[in-house]
């Protein structure tokens, strides 16, 4: 499938004018005649709509996952549709770091309840010195 | 430090006992649900494969997050699979993909393109899959339709003009009996079609040239020229003077229609 917006020069959220005014000043003929076809109808333009968007999703992913060139990959959809590689975007190894993040939380949390009960127990222990200390003094 | 907050689908993964059969779960809802959202049968279909694999968790939360389409837990599941790369488990997959795909032996263009993507994904080979395909769904496996060709419109409304022209035919009979046993009330309601708004009454003529709402002049004529070819009495002069009658009903019907839309101004 070919992405028709991309050929047209429009966004794909453009109206209902824009398109028309696209199509018209479009200078390939066989385009010209085609677009206004598939988009100028709203029922047809919808149905395109939800492939285009579910083709913009695999090219996406394709792109991520290093499937740009793979053997199905065909043709106008490969064309139109292919974005270019990006190794950033890994989710696998953004819910590896989320992990690893979340067991040095948990990790420092554990430690600090460790030593919860020696740190009041020693604040427990200054205020009585200090209380009984005032005491004396003032006794 | 940032916030660690986890997705659903992250969270079901990381609470999963096998988390490559909690990914192939998420991908087969994405085919089920490219089809034209997630039916009631597909749910069931999906439950029954979830059956006999070790995730160990409950398959509605699945289901949930697969119907909404989210691409970050698809690249996620897709990742999983990946890493794990199936070996001899890819085609068992693959035909599970294929059986959820096809529904009444057809295959619609989306889930097309997706069935092609997992075959890449699992590293299958064309002929591979073309093969196993055969074998599940008994039929080749064709490139995907391409709306965006005008070639498809067309075979799309000529499909349609047919199915309806011969529903119209058996409708037809049906009446003409209806008629008969109760006239009085038939009258009724003709007289209630009359009281119908103008543009109404544009789509019911156009609905007789097998247009839909959004139809140009252009396509009005083409159609009109189609149909009137098909229906006009002479083709049926061999059959018979009943087939005639009820053919030139028919093509008169057409031509009102036709009529009617040219001297409709939206149409000039």
């Amino acid at each position: 499938m070919r992405d028709l917006y991309k050929r047209l020069g429009i966004d794909q959220a453009a109206s209902d004018a824009e398109i028309s005014a696209a199509v018209e000043a479009c200078q390939h003929t066989a385009l010209k005649a085609e677009a206004s076809v598939v988009l100028g109808v709203k029922s047809r333009r919808e149905e395109y709509d939800r492939l285009h968007g579910l083709l913009c999703d695999i090219g996406r992913l394709r792109a991520r996952l290093g499937l740009t060139h793979g053997q199905y990959w065909l043709d106008s959809a490969a064309n139109d549709f292919s974005l270019a590689p990006d190794n950033d975007h890994s989710r696998h190894d953004a819910l590896v770091s989320k992990v690893t993040q979340a067991v040095a939380l948990h990790d420092s949390v554990q430690r600090w309840r460790r030593h919860a009960p020696w740190i009041v127990a020693g604040g427990f222990a200054m205020i009585a010195t200090t209380t009984v200390a005032v005491g004396f003094l003032a006794g | 430090m940032a916030t660690t907050r986890f997705t659903p689908f992250e969270l079901l993964l990381l609470k999963s006992r096998n988390q490559t059969d909690t990914a192939a779960l998420l991908l087969l809802t994405w085919v089920a649900a490219s089809k034209d959202g997630l039916s009631e049968a597909d749910r069931q279909r999906i439950a029954a494969m979830s059956a006999s694999m070790r995730h160990g968790h409950d398959c509605q939360a699945i289901l949930d997050i697969g119907s909404r389409q989210d691409l970050d837990a698809i690249q996620l599941a897709a990742e999983v699979l990946q890493k794990d790369r199936w070996g001899t488990q890819a085609s068992p997959f693959l035909r599970q993909a294929i059986e959820i795909g096809v529904t009444e032996g057809k295959l619609a263009a989306g889930t097309n393109h997706i069935l092609r993507f997992l075959a890449d994904l699992l590293g299958t080979s064309p002929q591979q899959f073309a093969q196993l395909y055969r074998d599940v769904a008994g039929k080749p496996f064709d490139s995907p339709e391409d709306p965006s060709r005008e070639a498809y419109w067309q075979a799309r409304e000529h499909a349609r003009q047919q199915q309806r022209s011969q529903s119209e035919q058996r409708q037809h009979e049906q009446q003409s009996h209806h008629r008969q046993r109760h006239s009085q009330n038939h009258a009724g309601g003709s007289r209630q079609g009359g009281d119908r708004s103008h543009s109404a009454k544009t789509l019911r003529a156009l609905d007789i040239l097998g247009l839909d709402a959004g139809a140009t002049r252009n396509e009005i004529k083409k159609a009109y020229r189609r149909l009137a070819q098909t229906h006009h009495p002479d083709r049926f002069f061999a059959l018979g003077e009943r087939d005639v009658a009820s053919a030139s009903m028919r093509f008169q019907k057409i031509q009102k229609a036709y009529e009617y839309l040219m001297q409709d101004a939206r149409f000039i």
